[in-house]
Parts: C-alpha cells; structure tokens; sequence
C-alpha cells in the first residue's frame, strides 16, 4: 500500500518516515486509555426455583441449596443457570444433584447466548474522549433439573 | 436416552464426595497419614510412598501396596499428585456411550478441546454442514450434512457451546439436543524420583454434547430446543415471572417450560388450592 501511494517519497532519506511511520501507528494503536467496566447481565429473571450459579460463592453452598429446593422446598423442577465460566460449575451441580437422586431427576439442557455490555471510561478526564460502549456475546446454560412426572 | 444412568450411579459415592469435598489437599492427606501410622510431620520421601498407598482405591494397577486402607476421597487425591513429583505420563477418556442413540453413524463429530481455536473449528464444521457448493455444481447445491455434534468436556465445555451457538445463528433454523453426562478420564501418573511406581487415576469430568440437525428433532426429548430461540429465554421467563400479575391471561399461553409452576402460580393468585395434574 505504501510503496503505491509514495513514489515521491522514496528521496526522503530512510530515517525520517521510519520515525514517524512509528509514532504514528502508536498513536493509532493506542489512542486513550480505557478503563473497562463489566456490567451486570441485564435482567435476570427469578421465579423461586431460579438458580443463578457464580463462581464467588462456595460450590458445595450453591449444591445444598439447589437440594433443598428439591427436597425440602417441594419443588419438582428447578432451572439452574449458568454464563460463562460458571457454566461448568451449573453442569456439575446440576450432574451431582442427579447422581445423588440415583437417577431418579432428570436434566434437560438448553443452551443460549446472552449480550453483555462493558463500558469503557477513559482514564484521564481531561483528553477529549467519550465513554463508550461495547458489547459482546456470551454463552449461558440452563438445565432444568426435574421429576420426570409419572406416566 | 439415559444409558448413562447405571454409570453415573455407580459412581456415585466419589461424585458426591468430589462435592462435598472440592479443595484438594492437605486436610484430606493428613488423617491418612495419622491412620497409617506416620506422624503427619514426615519427610517429604516417606510422605510420598505413604500417599500413593492412600490413593489405592483410585489406583488400578499400583506397583507395591501392602497396606489397603479405608476408601478414601478420590478426586481432591488425584489433585494433589502433581506436587507430590508424579508426572502424567497419559491421558485417554474412555468411551462413554453415545448420549444420542439412533443416530445415524455417518454424522460429523466435531471434538472440541481446551486448545481448539474456535475459527479452525467453525471453519471446518461450516464447510461440512453448508457443502461444497462450487465444486459439484448443482446437484448437490443444498448438500452439505443434515447434523453435526459438538461435544467437549472439562474446561472446553463453554467453548462447545459458543461452537454450536455460532453455528446456530450463522447456519439458521437448527434443531438441537442438549445432553449431559459424566465422562470418565483415566490419567496414567508416573513417580519422577523412583521411576518403579506408576498409577492409574480415574476421574470424572463434565461433558456435553449438543447435537445440531437441520431436520426436526423428537421435541418431547429432554434437552430438546426448537429452531429460532437465539437469546429468547430469557426473554420467555420474563413472560413466565410476570404471569403473577395477569394469571388469566397467561394460562390459555403455551409455555417454553414445564407449566407446573406457572400453574401453581395461578393457583395461589386465584386463591385455589387446585394442584397441577400429573
């Protein structure tokens, strides 16, 4: 690209555009520096056999609690959700409250996508740069854990 | 469907024990060394050969074993080798059955590691489900495969589900099966320092397999999802939240879900003790 566009410049001497060439791709590559702040997954909704599962709160915790839903809340399904990197964490919760059921619960899968949004601050007040914004795809999973009803 | 079942049962006191228990280590190790007879404060040789009797239930073919101690927790053992100078020398998943029987043999399986790059993946799976188009003409213009699975398990299993979920929304009008299992890892470790003992660990590790056809699926399976849901569920439970505040209006809806809750909701909202009927 640049060897079509400047014949002309090929007299400069090889120093020069070398420099600039450099500090001006720093600049484009570096323009202000961001802070980038995660927000919350928007809406959540939550009936009382909703489990959000995470990764800050104690694993065997969030397994206690989907068993007492089942088990002493008289919930025949629970949905337990998971985004991201607690996705594992879900399938695993959700795998032990069938195993520890001996087989009797069953799973049922289903998954999706879910749009985050992270907003980028910039660092320094003063340059003129707007707050942006940003947004990208995550995968999420709910598995319903449920009593297959007699038939 | 649940051929696993037995499986998973039976696996059944390490699994709940891997729950209970998920930090590894050093409380775990301690009381075995005091059962064996050691004082817990032991140089780090004899800690060894006394830690790979401990682990004993999980090995299978230990070299020296004189002393069979009580069954002790597998997998927070298992953890712990790798500081104890155990190199895993191999790593094989064992066949676990097919999550979808009657499934043709031809379908492509797309195995998705911790290591696979999403792009080489996709762009693989993309080609096979949309067929070589400008090879062969016309004929087989709309070619391509009618299904493919993705499955992976451990870390690589929300990179299987950003697999299929890219296919769903690139490829359009996918029907797909979600299963989950167990899938048993067996790891050959091998002692860096004596070089005699080796053992073999099994662990279970969470899979899924999430099957994408073109052609409809049996939608009472569980784990089945109808084409055109992107990002829809969670709009859908909004609807299903909400059914409280308008209970007569809602109940003549088809719902995504079991309608047991939502019934029961109806039920307290109108203030009837009528339970749903199963």
């Amino acid at each position: 690209m640049t060897d079509q566009r400047t014949p002309g410049m090929s007299t400069v001497p090889q120093t020069a555009p070398v420099l600039t060439d450099s500090t001006s791709l720093a600049v484009e590559m570096d323009p202000v520096e961001y802070t980038l702040r995660k927000r919350l997954p928007r809406k959540l909704p939550k009936r009382r056999n909703d489990v959000y599962v995470n990764m800050k709160t104690d694993f065997r915790a969030q397994l206690a609690r989907c068993q007492k839903l089942l088990e002493g809340g008289g919930h025949r399904e629970i949905c337990v959700h998971g985004l991201g990197l607690a996705i594992n964490r879900a399938i695993n919760i959700a795998l032990q409250l069938q195993a520890s059921s001996q087989g009797v619960l069953q799973l049922a899968a289903n998954t999706s996508t879910v749009e985050l949004v992270d907003d980028l601050e910039p660092e320094d007040p003063d340059e003129a740069s707007e707050p942006m914004t940003r947004t990208r795809n995550n995968s999420a999973i709910h598995i319903k854990v449920f009593y297959p009803d007699p038939q | 469907m649940f051929t696993g079942c037995g499986m998973i049962a039976g696996q059944n006191p390490y699994l709940i024990r891997d729950a209970v228990r998920p930090l590894p280590g050093l409380e775990v190790s301690r009381p075995i060394q005091i059962e064996n007879g050691v004082p817990s404060g032991s140089c780090p040789v004899y800690h060894n050969q006394i830690y790979s009797n401990a682990v004993q239930p999980a090995v299978i073919n230990n070299v020296s074993s004189p002393l069979k101690p009580m069954p002790v927790p597998v997998p927070p053992a298992a953890l712990k080798l790798g500081q104890e100078g155990f190199k895993k020398v191999c790593r094989t998943e064992e066949d676990s059955p097919c999550p979808f029987p009657g499934l043709a043999s031809g379908v492509l399986e797309m195995r998705v590691k911790e290591g696979s790059k999403i792009r080489n993946l996709m762009g693989f799976a993309m080609t096979r489900m949309q067929g070589e188009k400008g090879i062969s003409g016309g004929c087989v213009s709309d070619g391509g495969l009618r299904q493919v699975v993705f499955t992976g398990s451990g870390r690589a299993v929300t990179k299987t589900i950003t697999c299929a979920e890219i296919m769903k929304r690139k490829v359009g009008s996918l029907h797909q099966l979600t299963k989950l299992q167990y899938k048993v890892v067996k790891e050959v470790w091998e002692s860096s320092e004596g070089g005699a003992s080796e053992m073999t660990v099994h662990r279970t590790v969470p899979s899924i397999s999430i099957l994408l056809s073109k052609d409809p699926l049996d939608p009472q399976e569980p784990g089945y999802q109808p084409p055109e849901t992107l990002g829809a569920l969670w709009e859908e439970r909004e609807a299903v939240e909400s059914a409280p505040q308008t209970p007569c209006k809602r109940t003549l809806g088809p719902l995504p879900y079991s309608s047991f809750p939502h019934c029961k909701r109806v039920c307290l909202g109108e203030g009837v003790s009528v339970h749903a009927p199963h």
